[in-house]
């Protein structure tokens, strides 16, 4: 349908139009161009129908009127939302939501979301009664068609004539209506964050739990230094170089450390091998569009996320990103499930609104490499994935003989995809504090309904011999979790700093030895 | 422009006369002449100096465009009149119908561009299990190899400010520009790692005990391949993205044609160690860069291609790239038998030469082992270098389903 390749259409430029203000101001002031030509189509077709004395522009109007009014109540900042108008449509579960707005409400405030609940739910009754309307008037213009094929007196052909156009002409305006209405429902349903695990502590960042602890802080005789001074004195990174060629937290690795980065993804990559994950590169550069999908927001303000000019494409702030569109508007045997990556990639974040004395050296750049595990799979097995995502972490870093502590992140701490989330966080002797190394997150089915990932469940007892559509159970969506298997520079602040020695070198702990070609130590270099 | 510098540098020199005379005792209709003679005098220089500097800017426009010289020993002409310096081994004999690397990826499960289309476009790809490997493989190896040499192993930022770029002799912002570029800043993805590395020492003076800087870099690049289409730039050919090994030189003036002959021999070696038939080209004129003083390609037989295409280039830039970025080096004196240690006895700073070459491309790498070292079952032999790097694996075997 025309208005439906206008909206899927969005380029680079409306984009850009859109971008600064919120898309309710953006419809009545700086509309994008899409919404331009909708309006004037409306208007133009209920003139029209005006005109014929259609019975239908007073009940488009009344639908449609207060749509806009009620955008106009929304508050102008930023919502949390996408800035513009989405491209794609989450298959959302509407009839859910409705039928357990509490929970959501409550969700949502524990989230500390923006999302607008009331508005979704209006919109979409609005949008039930509208889609009631236009299969009422379909049903009617059919049957004004079936009349028109047999014998009819002229008069009465004609009068058909009439009501058939008439027909036609209020259709058209109701399901334009329909695609408004549908649109902004989704603009406004796709900010609702996933829900929670019944198990997540309510509120904010220091409500989280501690599920695990390991280890303990290394004991030092001697004045330790950061992992910045011990980079410096044993030749291992140039950030000032970096500053010069490409900006300020960007760095050079060299010498030993070159060998401690190959040594972490190789050993990473061969653990989560054997523990049957396939191994994976992915592009870094990905439509806007797969990133919205994930749940990030590649325009936002204060957005993670770079884009590249003259293009609709932006660099991957994590692997998740990418292997998430893998299997984008597909349906899986359920044979395949679960499906398990580990992805090795740069990442690039804009780490735009980050600042101070936390964000030296190598605890926060705009580049790094990273291992991913993703996993789909069954909704019932989900939380089973989760909790072996976070004990195939915890077991790679126990095995680097790291300290640290495994927190179940509070709904405050929540990013909207994640049902539940756990971060493990590693003792960082020059930082002295906790930092933190990795995250796995259940994402249930809220990326799957963006990325329209589903798989279709094989009959449980199938005895039946016909073979046919009716017999295959309808899809289902997948669920997906995300868990960092190796964060570089964190576990290169981590290894420095832990298993500096008196002399100035660092040990290399024993599992990664064979990935760095035997080397034990890195050493003072005399000069 | 010289002639304008030194009428700006006269009438410097009139106005710093007029100064100096006004200090004396002056008639006070005398100090009036000279304040007027120093106020057109001033305002002559304001604008001859303006003129000296769009006049500046003209000329580095224009001058930047001169390409290097080129080696006396290049072949002049086109494409066609590059010359073949060595040739090794010959094209592998297969006793049955092979097959090019897209078709063993698919049939191996090794790649997915299918996916890759939908997600970021065409010319992207996923790399899937043995593949992974396989990159992860040469990457070490390579790396291994060349540090034994005296290279210093490095990663290198990809996202760079656009001057590095420009400065290096690429252009970012021309028509059919090969460079990514960021929205919203001056910075730019990097297409070799030839552009950080050769920005390290950017506005540097080096001691020269420290030359020969040899480095090797290893980091992922990004192209836009914009102009290139055609059947020759299906599966891992021609690609958006991909990692590299890539060595990088710094050098005195005198050593660079050395250093040359070196870096092809260290790529001829790692080639050969593969087992791949290769042929090495002196590159005629016509197909130099803007940059290269002379430039060395291998291009390495793909059987599934059925013929030969290029998997490392060695240029060597002379002081191209140095001039631009501003690295020179202090030479030290030959025989300073002087006890007098000053700014005096100093020898004057002098450009550097640098030199770059690809150790490892892994996308093309791929493509020749696929396409030589597969067997009639259609499994894929790894080559002995490799396998200590790739967990002991000895040969990609297809799945059973």
């Amino acid at each position: 349908m025309g208005l439906q390749s206008c909206i899927g259409g969005t380029t680079l430029q409306t984009l850009k139009l859109a971008s600064i203000p919120t898309l309710s101001s953006s419809r009545l002031v700086s509309r994008p161009v899409q919404l331009k030509a909708l309006t004037l189509d409306f208007f133009l077709l209920s003139r029209h129908g005006r005109s014929r004395r259609s019975p239908f522009p007073l009940l488009a109007r009344a639908l449609s009127a207060p749509a806009i009014a009620f955008q106009t109540e929304t508050p102008p900042e930023e919502k949390g939302n996408a800035v513009v108008k989405p491209q794609w449509k989450a298959a959302i579960d509407f009839k859910w939501i409705r039928e357990n707005k509490e929970a959501v409400a409550v969700n949502i405030r524990n989230r500390n979301s923006n999302a607008n609940l009331e508005a979704v739910i209006e919109l979409y009754d609005k949008m039930s009664n509208l889609q009631k309307e236009v299969e009422r008037l379909r049903g009617e213009r059919n049957v004004v068609a079936n009349k028109m094929k047999g014998k009819l007196e002229p008069s009465e052909r004609q009068r058909l004539i009439e009501e058939g156009k008439n027909l036609k002409e209020g259709l058209a305006t109701l399901e334009e209506d329909l695609l408004k209405l549908t649109d902004e429902l989704q603009q406004e349903a796709q900010g609702i964050p996933n829900m929670t695990h019944p198990d997540v502590p309510i509120g904010g960042e220091d409500c989280s739990v501690i599920r695990k602890k390991v280890g303990s802080p290394p004991q030092f005789g001697f004045q330790i230094k950061d992992h910045l001074q011990l980079g410096k004195e044993l030749d291992l990174f140039d950030f000032d170089a970096a500053a010069e060629v490409s900006g300020s937290k960007f760095y050079y690795l060299k010498n030993e450390a070159v060998m401690l980065e190959m040594g972490l993804i190789n050993w990473t990559l061969s653990e989560v091998m054997k523990k049957g994950f396939i191994p994976l590169t992915t592009p870094e550069i990905v439509r806007s569009s797969v990133v919205e999908k994930c749940g990030f927001q590649p325009r936002g303000a204060n957005t993670q996320v770079y884009s590249i000019e003259g293009s609709d494409q932006c660099l991957i702030g994590t692997a998740e990103i990418p292997v998430g569109g893998i299997h984008m508007d597909s349906i899986l045997a359920e044979s395949l499930l679960p499906l398990k990556y580990a992805a090795f990639s740069h990442c690039f974040r804009t780490e735009a609104g980050a600042a101070g004395a936390a964000t030296r050296g190598l605890y926060r750049v705009h580049q790094f490499s990273k291992v991913e595990m993703f996993v789909l799979c069954r909704p019932e097995e989900s939380d089973l994935y989760h909790e072996e995502l976070i004990k195939i972490e915890e077991d790679l870093f126990s095995s680097l003989g790291l300290h640290y502590k495994t927190l179940d992140m509070a709904s405050g701490d929540l990013g909207a995809p994640a049902y539940r989330k756990f971060d493990v966080e590693a003792w960082m002797p020059g930082l002295e504090r906790f930092g933190e190394i990795s995250s796995a997150s259940n994402c249930t089915d809220y990326q799957s309904r963006r990325l329209g990932i589903r798989y279709r469940p094989s009959e449980p007892s199938s005895a039946s011999p016909k073979k046919g559509k009716a017999n295959l159970a309808p899809p289902r969506f997948v669920h997906t979790l995300n868990a960092t298997a190796c964060a570089v520079p964190r576990m290169i602040v981590c290894l420095l700093e832990n298993y500096q020695q008196e002399d100035g070198s660092v040990t290399i702990p024993e599992p990664l030895r064979p990935f760095m070609g035997g080397l034990e130590i890195i050493a003072p270099k005399s000069r | 422009m010289s002639n304008l510098q030194k009428e700006v540098e006269r009438l410097r020199g009139e106005r710093n006369v007029v100064a100096n005379k006004m200090k004396g005792k002056l008639e006070p209709s005398e100090r009036q002449r000279l304040i007027e003679e120093g106020k057109n005098l001033k305002e002559g220089l304001a604008t001859l100096e303006e003129d000296l500097l769009k006049l500046t800017d003209e000329l580095q426009q224009e001058a930047q465009g001169i390409p290097n010289m080129t080696h006396p020993d290049v072949p002049i002409g086109g494409e066609d009149c590059s010359v073949i310096r060595k040739k090794v081994g010959s094209p592998p004999q297969f006793g049955f119908q092979i097959k090019d690397h897209l078709q063993l990826g698919k049939e191996l499960d090794l790649f997915d561009f299918d996916a890759a289309a939908e997600v970021s476009g065409s010319k992207f790809y996923y790399l899937k299990n043995e593949a992974v490997m396989l990159e992860m493989g040469l990457i070490n190896w390579t790396l291994s190899e060349v540090m034994k040499k005296g290279f210093i192993p490095l990663t290198t930022p990809e996202i760079v400010r656009s001057s590095v770029v420009e400065k290096c002799g690429f252009q970012p912002r021309g028509a059919n520009t090969q460079v990514y570029s960021i929205e919203g800043s001056d910075q730019c993805l990097i297409g070799t790692a030839e552009i950080p590395v050769g920005g390290i020492h950017m506005d540097s003076i080096l001691a020269e005990s420290l030359l020969p800087l040899k480095y090797a870099a290893f980091s992922h690049c990004f192209r836009t391949e914009a102009g290139a289409a055609g059947a020759a730039t299906r599966g891992l050919y021609r690609v958006h993205q991909f990692s590299k090994v890539e060595m990088f030189v710094l050098c005195r003036p005198e050593e660079s044609d050395l250093y040359h002959e070196e870096l092809i021999k260290i790529e001829e070696d790692l080639f050969s160690s593969l087992g791949l038939h290769y042929k090495t080209l002196d590159m005629a004129s016509g197909d130099l860069g803007a940059p290269a003083y002379r430039k060395f390609d291998v291009e390495a037989w793909m059987p599934g291609l059925e013929r030969f295409g290029e998997i490392s280039s060695a240029s060597n830039c002379t002081d191209y790239q140095s001039r631009r970025l501003g690295i020179r080096y202090r030479p030290s004196e030959p025989s300073s038998a002087s006890p007098k240690k000053g700014k005096a006895n100093l020898a004057p700073p002098r450009f550097v030469h640098t030199l770059n070459a690809t150790a490892c491309a892994v996308p093309r790498m791929i493509v020749c082992l696929l396409e030589n070292y597969q067997q009639e079952d259609g499994s894929v032999t790894i080559p002995e270098p490799l396998r200590p790097f790739m967990g002991g694996l000895e040969i990609i075997a297809p799945k059973s389903r």
